[in-house]
């Protein structure tokens, strides 16, 4: 039993936290949320460098064969930079590729993620906005060449970059996962203005668009269980992020606390800042215990490893959300200014939240585990 | 990173189950005298001073096994070991701080429970300001006179020892003038009254010491050097114990999901209602979320590190957490989870498993943890100089010193 980080770890941590100190300053950051694109090329080339992209897909390849918990560091620091781009999603859909596609799939997709010359997204929600894998309305229909896609996705982040989009639609065997194109014919893209401009959101029509037979990932009617599986990824990496938003957040609030004086002393010394900073730190150290445990289960394939993404997701979503808003606080007015950084990790953890999953659907979850 | 149990962690778990389905007794038991009678059948059997160094009676074991039977101690619904506030930090104080003799003379009754042991510390003016403690020990040549009162005393009627700060240099800062003793509790200078507790029971109390005498064989460390032992025997209080706790909210858990099946609003399972699932789930997160912190801290242990400042987060977040469990059990479960039962009286209560009873005593119960050993106000001082190294305040009692 061990619940720190192995030497590699902790290199893997430190070396990205370096790079990105340095190549996804704040003001990276801030440039890219007047980019039309909303992300840096030159950025995912280098993180593809790195190893970044590839970092959890198979060695054959092109991949490193890590796991949830170097990816959970990973995300962990990107959070810390409010890091803007499509990477966690074209992990995730790059992982389900690895898991459910054939050779051909694997060959065409995955060492074009590792190598950074491809992104993907994944459509998660349907028009009725509801989590269920079960809910996907979206339908899928047979054409002599293959299939036609038709239904409305929501909220679908970084669909504009992607190279391929998996979209979840209901065959007539169930719902069933597609790689679609996004510049095939029928497909519209209405692009949304999110409060964290780090966050490209829009919506998916889907009109007749047509998919060939051999681009279905997985059997026909087995998309559910390969989009929980997918979610469940989803919910504990953004858990990562969400408490490395946090935790820049802490870090800012308690050495503004140190420095700013207010009475003829450092705030920090009054009893009404000194405990919400420790409030702030107990959240922070309690998120860090929820993603790495979460992270840890799903690489042991432990047996509450379903259980243990939905509360990372739920319990790191409030705190980060206290966190971020506390550190808000603390500032004062400074921390209300578009000018100063502290919104950015606000908006990022808050952005999240909504994302794979949202609280009253994973607690959901965990009580249909433990009183089933 | 590996949070699987090492083989030998599963099979020293296994054998402690089996141990404790043959031992464990059937029934309540009602007397002092069962209780310590159990508790040295724990001891004997090695479950009772496992962190001791085998040199004073104890196991030599590891935190992680200590864990392990705290677990499977939770998770049979045992009765706890007695003598907790001497096992878990009086003697361990001994043992860095204490001389030969005092090692030879008190461990290893402390370890069978021949002997139980309370805490003088805190007084009617001195509880989160406790170096302001007005109780005063003299020198009288050969011995000490203690005169004062202690309050908040949990095992008092119990108790043969007591460890004991008291000032004995009125001179100095308040922190610089505090020794350390250990108080013979069965004297005719130190008289215990039981106070009665917001829960109806007396499991502490107040002493009195009039012309108490305290030998100078008894005092711990050099004189006035009681703070800072102090300062390290409540880190060991703060620390331990998290998986056994964790393991009986679990259990409380489960019981609240069978309740709520039962309970009907609207024709319907209270269970089925998406008011109650949704607060149940977030309960059922955070319980586990104070379980996967728990392990992290005891992975730290499980290597040999001495808990430090970090040990205040720990408590500060399951006594918080533990306020919120039940004050949502009780607002699901309505006025059924109100009834208290009379129980036998028992004056002891091991603060990591609480008073036995309803839910209504664990709701009440739970009131305590934010006050007792460090008021989570204390543990937000600490974690906020300590471990985020913000400013010391401005402080009255500091300008005077």
């Amino acid at each position: 039993m061990d619940f720190s980080f192995t030497s590699d770890q902790t290199l893997l941590k430190n070396s990205a936290r370096s790079f990105l100190d340095e190549h996804c300053k704040p003001a990276t950051a801030r440039l890219l949320w007047d980019d039309p694109r909303g992300e840096s090329p030159a950025l995912w080339k280098e993180m593809a460098q790195l190893g970044w992209l590839g970092l959890s897909l198979p060695e054959a390849h092109g991949g490193s064969g890590l796991g949830m918990v170097e990816t959970a560091l990973l995300l962990e620091e990107l959070g810390r930079a409010a890091y803007p781009g499509p990477l966690w999603p074209t992990m995730l859909v790059a992982d389900a590729i690895a898991s459910h596609g054939t050779d051909e799939q694997k060959k065409r997709w995955l060492p074009a993620v590792a190598g950074g010359d491809a992104r993907a997204a994944v459509t998660l929600l349907d028009s009725d906005l509801d989590w269920n894998p079960d809910a996907v309305s979206t339908r899928a229909d047979k054409t002599p060449t293959g299939w036609q896609l038709s239904g409305l996705k929501r909220y679908v982040a970084w669909g504009h970059v992607a190279d391929v989009l998996l979209v979840p639609a209901r065959a007539p065997e169930g719902v069933s996962l597609f790689l679609v194109d996004p510049s095939a014919a029928g497909i519209g893209w209405t692009p949304m203005m999110n409060m964290d401009p780090g966050t490209r959101l829009a919506d998916l029509k889907l009109d007749r668009v047509p998919v060939r037979g051999e681009d279905r990932l997985g059997a026909p009617g087995a998309g559910a269980p390969a989009l929980l599986s997918l979610l469940r990824r989803g919910a504990a990496g953004a858990a990562a992020e969400m408490l490395g938003a946090a935790r820049r957040c802490l870090d800012m609030a308690v050495g503004y606390a140190k420095v700013r004086e207010a009475f003829g002393q450092p705030i920090g010394s009054f009893q009404a800042i000194r405990h919400k900073c420790s409030d702030m730190l107990l959240e922070t150290e309690n998120s860090h215990a929820a993603v790495y445990y979460a992270a840890w289960a799903l690489d042991a394939g432990a047996e509450d490893a379903a259980t243990a993404a939905s509360i990372a997701k739920s319990y790191v979503g409030d705190a980060a959300r206290k966190v971020c808003g506390e550190a808000i606080q603390v500032h004062g007015g400074i921390g209300f200014t578009w000018e100063y950084d502290l919104h950015m990790y606000f908006k990022r953890a808050k952005a999240l939240e909504a994302q794979y999953g949202d609280a009253e659907y994973h607690r959901e979850l965990i009580l249909r585990h433990v009183a089933a | 990173m590996d949070l699987n149990y090492s083989a030998e962690d599963r099979a020293f778990g296994d054998k402690t189950r089996r141990w404790l389905e043959a031992n464990t007794p059937k029934d309540d038991l009602k007397t002092l005298a069962e209780r310590k009678s159990w508790h040295r059948k724990l001891y004997e059997a090695g479950y009772v001073g496992m962190l001791w160094p085998k040199e004073y009676g104890g196991w030599g074991a590891t935190a992680m096994q200590q864990a392990i039977v705290q677990d499977e101690m939770a998770r049979i619904g045992a009765p706890p070991a007695i003598n907790g506030l001497g096992i878990g930090f009086i003697g361990p104080t001994i043992i860095v701080h204490g001389t030969e003799w005092q090692k030879q003379r008190y461990l290893k009754k402390m370890l069978t429970a021949e002997e139980i042991w309370c805490q003088l510390y805190s007084e009617p003016n001195a509880g989160s300001d406790l170096a302001g403690l007005k109780t005063r020990a003299e020198d009288a040549g050969d011995h000490f006179v203690v005169n004062g009162q202690k309050i908040w005393t949990s095992s008092g009627p119990i108790a043969d020892w007591g460890i004991l700060l008291a000032r004995t240099d009125l001179k100095v800062a308040k922190h610089k003038g505090i020794s350390c003793f250990l108080l013979n509790m069965r004297q005719a200078g130190v008289e215990v009254r039981p106070l009665k507790q917001i829960s109806g029971h007396s499991l502490f109390s107040e002493v009195f010491m009039t012309n108490a005498r305290a030998e100078k064989q008894d005092l711990i460390g050099s004189l006035s050097e009681g703070w800072a032992i102090a300062q390290t025997t409540l880190g060991y209080e703060r620390g331990g114990n998290s998986l056994g706790r964790v393991t009986r909210y679990a259990i409380a858990f489960h019981q609240l999901v069978r309740a709520t099946r039962q309970l009907k609003r609207n024709g319907q399972p209270l269970l089925d209602d998406p008011v109650v699932r949704a607060k149940m789930g977030k309960l059922y997160a955070e319980l586990e979320v104070q379980r996967y912190a728990g392990l992290r801290v005891l992975s730290t242990l499980n290597k040999g590190e001495r808990p430090g400042p970090e040990s205040s987060i720990t408590k500060l977040s399951y006594t918080e957490f533990e306020k919120r469990y039940y004050e949502t059990a009780l607002e699901i479960l309505g006025p059924w989870g109100q009834m208290m039962t009379a129980r036998e009286e028992f004056e002891e209560i091991d603060t990591s498993s609480g008073e036995a009873g309803t839910w209504a005593t664990a709701f009440l119960w739970s009131r305590a943890g934010t006050i007792y050993s460090g008021s989570s106000e204390i543990q937000k001082n600490i974690i906020g100089e300590r471990v985020l190294g913000l400013p010391k305040e401005v402080r009255a009692d500091r300008l005077k010193a």
